[in-house]
């Protein structure tokens, strides 16, 4: 039974993880897409990607406490 | 197998997974991975303690802010007309940040919350580039030092100094004051009856039976938006608590990797550091300034457009 909760929450942080990670790369890859749109809004793109991504990698420290 | 859940049921019993939850802070949580830990050489979740009611963490932040306030007075001392040296950096970085938090805030919101999100960022950025100098978290007390082979690194148990944002008290403590300003600042833009209409009541212009369906949709929203303003403080220092912790820990893992190359294997993740010490005090300070934005802007915009009703 311990090794199963092991197992289980180390699952557990793995998905987050992976969940992340794809998040955070999509969330790149659209902010480059978008500065080569339109490079003059640069600034304002990096804040709000700086930001989604913050957000989308918040969950995995969720994962880590509560796993 | 049923039985066997209950046992495990009882044995982890909800008062004692809240108690953890609450607890964070401290090993307890941790405490089948610490002796996990212990045997890799990792490092403990919490900062060990130097003296009672000091941990090395605090030490660190002590230094860093008297080092702040005292680099700050020291350049402004004389201010010329034209600055050089140190108050030339000092008037680059506030003016900098200001330009950069009134293009996010506007110019009404930014002149009473400046110094806040600016003394975020600075303290921030300065406690996490310290915590990577040489000797912060490698000197101190430690049992696996072996004195036939000293240019072996051995693991330090108490270390003197440890990063300021891997200890999860300072990181509570700066995203709680933060939360404590936040509801004044909220209510000083909205008052109290605005700051509830903020949150629960319907936004749009429906009449009759739309108009009962939209409140309670909007009332059911706001009990979510409260959900997500509370936990707001809680994944605010989690995020920068364990950025620098794991930070902290692959620098610490890397040096062991391979004994006899300690000094070479961390270097490259010492620029990832720097890189991630400097994004997450800007994750903190955008974070913070905006949700303080979504709050008082719209106030604002209802304040212009009566305005521009009257003109």
């Amino acid at each position: 039974m311990n090794i199963l909760a092991e197992l289980a929450g180390n699952f557990h942080i793995g998905f987050a993880a992976l969940g992340a990670a794809i998040g955070v790369g999509l969330i790149g890859s659209k902010a480059a897409e978008a500065t080569g749109r339109n490079p003059g809004a640069a600034g304002e793109i990096r804040n709000i990607a700086i930001i989604l991504a913050a957000l989308a990698e918040g969950i995995v420290f969720f994962a880590i406490y509560l796993a | 197998m049923n039985a066997l859940y209950q046992r495990s049921q009882s044995a982890a019993s909800s008062a004692v997974r809240i108690g953890a939850l609450l607890s964070l802070a401290s090993t307890s949580l941790f405490a089948s991975d610490a002796a996990h830990a212990e045997a890799a050489h990792g490092l403990p979740t919490a900062a060990p303690k130097i003296l009672e009611f000091v941990n090395n963490s605090m030490i660190v932040t002590w230094v860093v802010a008297a080092l702040i306030i005292w680099g700050a007075r020291k350049a402004m001392a004389n201010a010329k007309e034209v600055p050089t040296g140190g108050q030339n950096f000092w008037e680059f970085l506030v003016e900098g940040l200001h330009n950069f938090l009134a293009e996010i805030l506007g110019p009404k919101l930014v002149k009473h919350t400046f110094w806040f999100f600016a003394t975020i960022f600075i303290f921030i950025v300065a406690t996490n580039w310290f915590g990577l100098l040489p000797g912060v978290g490698t000197i101190g007390w430690s049992s696996h030092y072996d004195p036939a082979s000293p240019h072996i690194f051995a693991h330090v148990e108490r270390p003197l100094l440890r990063g300021g944002n891997a200890d999860l008290n300072m990181t509570s403590a700066m995203s709680l004051t933060f939360f404590a300003w936040w509801i004044i600042w909220a209510l000083r833009a909205n008052g109290p009856v605005g700051l509830f209409k903020h949150i629960f009541a319907p936004k749009g212009k429906e009449s009759g039976f739309m108009r009962v369906f939209m409140i309670a949709i909007f009332a059911m929203v706001g009990v979510l938006e409260v959900i997500s303003i509370l936990f707001r403080p809680v994944s605010l220092s989690f995020r920068l608590y364990g950025n620098v912790f794991a930070g902290e820990t692959t620098l610490e893992s890397m040096q062991q990797l391979v004994p006899a190359l300690g000094w070479l294997i961390p270097i490259p993740f010492y620029f990832l550091e720097l890189l991630v010490g400097m994004v997450q005090a800007l994750v903190f300070m955008l974070l913070t300034s905006v949700f303080t934005l979504l709050i008082c802007e719209q106030h604002e915009e209802h304040h212009d457009e009566k305005e521009g009703h009257a003109h």
